[in-house]
């Protein structure tokens, strides 16, 4: 990899500013702004949390499967770095859905915690890609490392069309979807409030999303730099 | 715990973790620019030293 130059950060800078400005309109759309469910009431209210986050974690997910799937495929670094810096946002938000999930389990199904094909899928999940950032952390040799964790990375995406079938094809606790239904149009099963609070909290953390990773993927390209300075030096 | 309790707790931990992330990376990232600084630095210095 060559020599990385002091970009100006400036793009990363509004990205951070949109994004915390999106965030504090989606906080305030589903906090204060949208109704409260009627049958839930405001516990609700974690569902403009808990979409967007898994679904931001199936995109983070996404591009661990691109980057693993081009690094195998043109052994370029950089799709490397990008698979690697995905999968750790990925594990957060996955974590994040999970924990979020069980809040709101415990206060509508009254537990924190039930063995369901959904859950216990994504939880799965959770598990394959901390084994991901583990297998990164352990392995020494370098490329080795690389290569097995891209086959370990687009393993691990399949587990995503799996944890979406789930609720079809088991009868589970976990309700299908309710909103993006093939039968009926977005805006005729969820109050225009509700729909809006839920688009913006999508958009704000797909706005974060992208931000984390660009600082995460410059923190991969410094690394890998200052790696290849070190064997200069040895050499 | 009332439906608002369960709510801020969700908001609370999510909100919390990610500041703690944003703000690790951050420091993650500082680091590494001051390693690759101070190796660029002494790298010039021993060209310097050779020439």
């Amino acid at each position: 990899m060559g020599e990385i130059s002091n970009r100006p950060n400036k793009r990363k800078g509004y990205l951070g500013a949109a994004a915390l400005i999106i965030v504090l309109a989606g906080l305030y759309w589903g906090l204060l702004h949208a109704p409260p469910d009627a049958y839930q009431g405001e516990v609700q209210r974690i569902m403009y949390l808990h979409i967007p986050s898994i679904l931001t974690a199936y995109l983070s997910f996404f591009l661990v499967f691109v980057g693993s799937c081009l690094y195998l495929w043109k052994r370029e670094k950089r799709d490397d770095i990008l698979a690697y810096s995905a999968a750790e946002i990925g594990v957060l938000f996955t974590a994040l859905t999970i924990i979020e999930g069980s809040i709101w389990g415990r206060s509508t199904w009254g537990v924190w915690w039930t063995w369901d094909a959904r859950l216990t899928l994504t939880a799965i999940l959770l598990l394959i890609f901390a084994g991901y950032l583990m297998l990164r952390s352990l392995t020494e040799e370098d490329n080795r490392g690389a290569s097995s964790a891209a086959v370990l990375g687009i393993i691990g995406f399949l587990d995503i069309p799996l944890i979406h079938m789930s609720v079809y094809w088991w009868r589970t606790l976990h309700q299908p979807p309710s909103i993006l239904r093939p039968d009926k149009a977005p805006w005729d099963n969820i109050h225009p409030a509700m729909l809006t609070a839920l688009a913006i909290n999508f958009v704000a953390f797909v706005l974060l999303y992208f931000y984390l990773l660009s600082l995460r993927f410059r923190l991969g390209e410094l690394r890998e730099e200052i790696k290849a300075r070190w064997l200069n030096g040895e050499n | 715990m009332g439906a608002w309790g369960f709510v801020f707790l969700a908001y609370g931990i999510v909100w919390c973790a990610i500041l703690i992330y944003w703000l690790t990376l951050k420091r993650r990232l500082r680091r590494a620019e001051v390693e690759l600084a101070q190796l660029r630095t002494s790298e010039e210095s021993q060209t310097n030293a050779q020439t």
